[in-house]
């Protein structure tokens, strides 16, 4: 209340400080109106990116378990040694292309990726000393590799769209509960006060009329 | 008037993620790589498979008509979570999307046909936001 009444304060109560003030409410009022408008887009962007997440995060983690126990099997029959050392000789080099790409304006990553999974020959370690069920926990984890990199776009896809859901929310509600209240009271103040001054000037012209009136 | 200039700044980038020009499906379908040169100079490409699913809910007589991406105008004339698309060809495509039954240039969907829309074409429609 302090800071409406400073606000008030400063403000000169002239017909051309009306009509600037029209102007800017109806100027605040359509850009509250358009930003509200992409609050509620972005909120259905944000909640159908939220749905992917959650899928690509389930299929990512059961991936996962399936490829730890396909591990843990390969543990148990070729012993953790070997599969140790046939995974410091496996040599790997993936390639990602990060690319942007825009929704409403947002920035958001774009992941490509070359075939995650590839095959046994590709892999790098001996195939004449390590035993199938190698190739079967390094197929599942390529597999939770490809799911894992889709996954991180949508998150950081996710990350992107609330930052500037929080940002768009922010200035809506500035609008809203500050500006536009603030410049609606500034319109009243002045329309009042330029409704007295009217008020005030007819009383003193029929005080000089009544005076005028009085000496003839 | 800081706080005016900034609004001003906000409305002025509300659009800037629509496409200069807009593409025919038949142009979207022979191209190698489909995509649209936005007015903030990005690219926005579209999906294969969304394509291939407006293709095959669209008459193939009709793929010059329809225009990509479709725009969803959000106009706030409308009220809150109201939209509309334009175009005969594109309200006939969007009315097979929803399974809805109506004809004409201009179509009326509200905020959970929207939410459909978007995740059946994320990369062929695209919000337009109207000026009052």
């Amino acid at each position: 209340m302090a800071s409406l009444a400073a606000a008030l304060a400063v403000v000169t109560p002239t017909r051309m400080e009306l009509l600037k003030l029209k102007q800017r409410v109806n100027l605040a009022q359509r850009g509250h109106d358009l930003l509200r408008e992409k609050m509620d887009a972005l909120i259905i962007e944000f909640f159908e990116i939220l749905r992917r997440i959650g899928a690509a995060r389930a299929g990512a983690l059961k991936q996962l378990s399936l490829a730890y126990r396909a591990l843990s099997t390969c543990s148990a029959i070729m012993g953790t040694i070997e599969t140790l050392q046939a995974s410091k000789e496996a040599r790997r080099e993936l390639e990602v292309e990060i690319s942007t790409r825009h929704v409403m304006g947002i920035v958001v990553p774009t992941l490509e990726v070359e075939k995650v999974e590839r095959s046994a020959l590709d892999r790098g370690y001996s195939l004449h000393t390590t035993s199938s069920v190698l190739d079967e926990a390094s197929r599942e984890f390529e597999k939770a590799l490809g799911l894992l990199i889709k996954l991180a776009e949508l998150e950081e896809s996710g990350r992107a769209i609330a930052k500037e859901l929080e940002r768009t929310k922010r200035r809506v509600n500035a609008l809203e509960y500050i500006l536009i209240p603030r410049l609606r009271a500034a319109l009243k103040f002045i329309s009042m006060r330029l409704d007295e001054m009217e008020r005030e000037n007819f009383t003193r012209l029929k005080r000089i009329k009544a005076m005028l009136e009085a000496e003839t | 008037m800081s706080v005016d200039r900034v609004l001003k700044f906000e409305l002025s980038k509300l659009n800037v993620h629509l496409p200069m020009r807009r593409i025919s499906l038949k142009e979207a379908m022979m191209s190698a790589r489909p995509q649209v040169a936005a007015r903030d100079g990005s690219t926005h490409i579209f999906k294969r498979e969304e394509l291939d699913l407006l293709a095959k809910i669209v008459p193939e007589a009709e793929w010059e008509m329809l225009r990509l991406p479709i725009l969803i105008a959000l106009d706030p004339k409308l009220g809150r979570g109201a939209a509309r698309i334009n175009g005969e060809a594109e309200v006939r495509a969007i009315n097979q999307i929803l399974e809805k039954e109506s004809a004409g240039e201009e179509l009326l969907i509200y905020r959970p046909e929207v939410a459909v829309i978007r995740r059946k074409l994320p990369t062929t429609t695209q919000y337009l936001f109207v000026p009052g």
